[in-house]
């Protein structure tokens, strides 16, 4: 049942982008897709990508140099979404509020830059596996760089979000949590792969990752569909002490 | 491999900090009602008096090189104990905006926006204000200014009261210790 070509292996790789497709276009009929555009977008060129990418290594015709061809020109395209969708994240989270927006891309950028220099390091240090099948093993390391990256941006955005004890919306704390989780595991699976480890094992690691994109679709989901809960709309309960005196006090604070 | 092992490592704990963070958020959105009785009272004009430098002069002149040194810690401490109380009113005053913003009077949904940026403000500057409060713990000569959290820290007030008094005008907003 664990093994490459098998039901359980088909499944996982197909049903996860159908879903995605079909959340497309339930943020479509919803109207979603202004509050969300780049979700939107996200979600259709990465399913279309990996339906792509499954095509390619079911086809028997496909050589294994054109399917890694096609797998590095997805990962890039997933990637620069993934991105711009971390930036609609930040902008949601972030944008509303003044006070913290302007220092959270300061921040962000110096945190960008750091993962960008660490996951190069990173990359430098990864072993080729074999020279002559160097293409898969430079994937390996390209996916591991861009996990990184993106496990520590999003690590941020919660991290900072929580300090400040900022408040998402549903749909944006939904689309972090499952972009997080998908990528927290798979930078350990990549990075796994990328530094030679479970060389006879490796089909584990595609289920666990395959696996993992399941469950941060049906986040997605869940989501998107359920309502926000409704929050406190009536008169914030305060100690007792009359705002006239409070008045008194402060305005002599001011002008002492 | 030991690479790919302090990646793995990396990725557990920051998955376990963005699960954490989730976990957390689903338990405020709970424990959301009742959220302004967690604000404690500061005496601001006690913490004015605390972070005047005036007052620093006056004991430097005043006390033996090692005795203010001690003084001046004791002092940095209590400074820093009031930053930290400011610190937690304004994150508690983040959830009462927040809250406070998907009502549908637009004059109370502004004051709450305003209240959430002053207290994002104040927080932010409570952090730098510790930050610089624990460097002086270790140079205790060192000059140091905290005005702009007790300025910060007003206007935040400010915004309460305007909220509390936009949502219900018979009860205070009292952020602030009364003599």
């Amino acid at each position: 049942m664990l093994q490459a070509h098998s039901f359980l292996w088909h499944y996982l790789w197909v049903a996860p982008n159908v879903l995605l497709l079909v959340l497309a276009v339930v943020i479509r009929l919803r109207n979603l897709h202004k509050q969300f555009p780049v979700f939107q977008i996200f979600a259709v060129i990465v399913a279309i990508e990996q339906l792509i990418v499954y095509a390619a290594d079911v086809i028997p015709s496909v050589s294994g140099a054109t399917f890694w061809r096609v797998f590095w020109v997805g990962l890039l395209v997933e990637a620069l979404v993934k991105f711009a969708l971390i930036g609609e994240i930040f902008g949601r989270v972030f944008g509303k509020y003044d006070s913290v927006a302007v220092l959270g891309k300061r921040v962000i950028r110096g945190v960008g830059i750091a993962l960008v220099l660490a996951a190069t390091i990173a990359a430098a240090y990864a072993p080729i596996d074999n020279p002559r099948y160097s293409v898969i093993s430079y994937a390996h390391i390209l996916d591991q760089t861009i996990f990184m990256i993106e496990c520590g941006l999003l690590l941020f955005i919660f991290i900072f979000a929580a300090y400040f004890k900022l408040g998402w919306d549903n749909a944006s704390f939904g689309i972090a949590l499952g972009l997080g989780t998908s990528a927290c595991v798979h930078l350990a699976t990549w990075a796994v792969m990328a530094n030679g480890g479970m060389m006879d094992k490796r089909y584990l690691l595609d289920f666990l990752n395959m696996a993992t994109y399941h469950v941060c679709v049906l986040v997605w989901f869940y989501y998107f569909l359920i309502p926000q809960k409704s929050a406190t709309t009536s008169a914030v309960p305060v100690p007792e002490n009359s705002l006239e005196i409070w008045n008194q006090e402060l305005e002599r604070l001011l002008h002492q | 491999m030991n690479l790919a092992v302090v990646l793995v490592i990396a990725a557990v704990l920051a998955l376990s900090t963005i699960l954490s963070v989730a976990v957390t958020r689903s338990l405020q959105t709970r424990e959301s009602a009742g959220l302004a009785g967690n604000i404690r009272p500061i005496d601001v004009e006690a913490f004015r008096n605390l972070i005047d430098p005036a007052e620093d002069d006056y004991l430097r002149r005043r006390l033996p090189p090692g005795q203010f040194r001690v003084v001046r810690r004791k002092r940095l401490r209590a400074m820093a104990a009031y930053i930290q109380v400011a610190s937690t009113n304004a994150a508690v005053l983040v959830r009462v905006g927040q809250a406070a913003l998907a009502g549908g009077d637009p004059r109370v949904a502004e004051a709450a926006r305003q209240l959430v940026n002053d207290a994002l403000l104040c927080r932010r500057n409570a952090s730098v204000a510790l930050a610089r409060i624990y460097l002086a713990l270790a140079w205790p000569n060192s000059g140091f200014a905290a005005v702009r959290v007790v300025e910060r820290y007003e206007q935040l007030s400010g915004a309460a009261m305007l909220l509390g008094r936009l949502q219900n005008p018979a009860v205070a907003v009292r952020l602030s210790a009364l003599r």
